[in-house]
């Protein structure tokens, strides 16, 4: 860690071209996101050369020798470079490194915002408001629907894809992972594919901003039940905005362990506050295929996070646990889904 | 007496959670005891159980291939499914258990598939019988820490 430190204070110093004598005060890895290594670091610096040092907190995001998910980070940094300073909390995106020289793998820093929770497992229970975390969780998702991909450059950084295509992209994406990661035959998950190819959905009115992974867990909450910032943009694409309402409603983050979608709040809620946000219609058919595409999607992550523990790519624990976990009752919201659980 | 693996293993995920994580130092070292401990409870739930939902499972996955004769149309298939359904696991470890149901899973697919294009009412029961199956198969392999 130390010899971390020390390249990473030599790196923020090259590229914080304001300050100099740049020092790492603290670092600390935290799980964070599922595709990259996580550090919270505290650096102090000196302004034309006068003290008081001053000081800001920093997230490092490095890439890993491998993970539950394979993405892009110049993507995942220009989607909150996008988002920034809009009605979108995002941390502001500092500097991206592509170059291996530095720190041995890319990585890109951004602000921390601190003082915040986003553990599901606290924003469920007091002293927090699950009714006004869900207010904003799903405004703020729908915000992000109702964005212009070309007005905020990120045309330019996602791959394109026309409206009737966004459902067999997706399918395709994710059924290659299957395909590639599963370590046992997966009936369920086979048979729900089938059944997302034999029923497509229809297109969207336009392409929207899908941020990917829009979940209770990948948000900032201050004491106040304020939403802060909207992290974890690593799977963020062009697509069908209902791929990322489906997805904030799956079963698998009901973490109270009843009906309230994302712990916080009744499923017809959350759709009507992202409805009104967005000013889309979330049509009941589509939606329907979208939740059933987001459980094997689910699957494919948890099952894609098992192989590389598995094979030894990644030994973190949480992408063993998180296959033993995760797996089944993701077979069971397919069922679900399907009307086929009871 | 000596405490068996499933006791073993639920004490050390307790001390692992509990004791040790909590003195560790630093966020991601307490967040990975934990995450280990968690792991270690599940595995503790899942070896006293795992050769018994194997094993009856596979008894399952063959009498209903079985029962498939009826509805299947394609004669390959049919003779795939009776020389499974005549199959027995090679032994209890959980290894052979594991491959044999593997194989039955891998077949129930292409069976689950053969079925669903077909119109007759014989392919319609036993496309039911399939999702009761599979219905059943996530029963068998709940653990209780899961969310759903």
């Amino acid at each position: 860690m130390e010899e971390l430190s020390a390249r990473f204070a030599r790196y923020v110093e090259r590229q914080w071209s304001e300050v100099d004598d740049v020092r790492v005060e603290s670092i600390a890895r935290v799980h964070g996101g599922a595709s990259r290594e996580t550090y919270r670091v505290r650096v102090s610096y000196l302004r034309d050369g006068v003290e008081p040092r001053g000081e800001r907190g920093l997230i490092l995001r490095r890439d890993p020798v491998g993970s539950l998910i394979e993405t892009e980070r110049s993507t995942e940094f220009a989607a909150y470079r996008a988002f920034h300073g809009s009605a979108v909390p995002v941390p502001e995106a500092l500097w991206l490194e592509e170059q291996t020289e530095w720190l041995e793998r890319p990585f890109f820093v951004m602000e921390e915002i601190g003082g915040c929770e986003s553990s599901p497992q606290a924003l469920i229970l007091p002293p927090y408001d699950a009714a006004e975390i869900a207010r904003q969780k799903w405004t703020i998702l729908g915000l992000i629907a109702a964005a212009d991909p070309e007005a905020l450059g990120l045309d330019a950084s996602m791959e394109g894809v026309a409206p009737e295509a966004c459902w067999s992209r997706e399918l395709d994406y994710w059924v290659g992972v299957i395909d590639a990661d599963e370590l046992e035959p997966q009936p369920i998950g086979r048979a729900a594919i089938r059944w997302l190819r034999r029923n497509p959905p229809p297109p969207p009115d336009r392409i929207h901003v899908v941020h990917g992974d829009y979940r209770t867990g990948n948000f900032l909450v201050d004491p106040e039940s304020r939403v802060r910032g909207i992290l974890d943009w690593e799977m963020a694409h062009l697509g069908d905005p209902l791929e990322d309402l489906a997805w904030s409603l799956n079963r698998i983050w009901c973490w109270a362990r009843d009906d309230r979608v994302g712990g916080l709040v009744a499923r017809d809620r959350a759709i009507a506050i992202w409805e009104a946000a967005s000013r889309l219609e979330a049509d009941p058919t589509a939606l329907h295929w979208w939740e059933l595409f987001s459980s094997v999607k689910g699957l494919a992550i948890w099952l894609s996070g098992g192989r590389e523990y598995r094979d030894g790519a990644n030994r973190d624990p949480v992408l063993g646990f998180t296959a033993w976990w995760l797996s089944n009752s993701q077979d069971r919201a397919l069922l679900e889904t399907l009307g086929r659980l009871k | 007496m000596k405490p068996d693996v499933q006791e073993v293993l639920g004490q050390l995920a307790q001390t692992l959670i509990a004791d040790i994580g909590p003195r560790i130092g630093d966020a991601y070292g307490q967040s990975s005891a934990a995450i280990i401990g968690m792991l270690l409870s599940a595995a503790a739930e899942e070896w006293d159980r795992a050769a018994a939902w194997r094993v009856e499972e596979n008894t399952v996955l063959r009498a209903l291939f079985r029962d498939a004769d009826a509805a299947v149309e394609d004669e390959r298939l049919r003779e795939r499914l009776a020389e499974a359904a005549s199959g027995r696991d090679p032994g209890l470890r959980i290894g052979e258990l594991a491959r044999a149901n593997d194989a039955l899973r891998s077949l129930l697919i292409e069976l689950h598939a053969h079925v669903e294009a077909l119109g007759s009412p014989a392919a319609r029961a036993l496309e039911e019988q399939i999702w009761e199956e599979l219905r059943a198969s996530t029963e068998r392999r709940a653990l209780s820490i899961a969310p759903f």
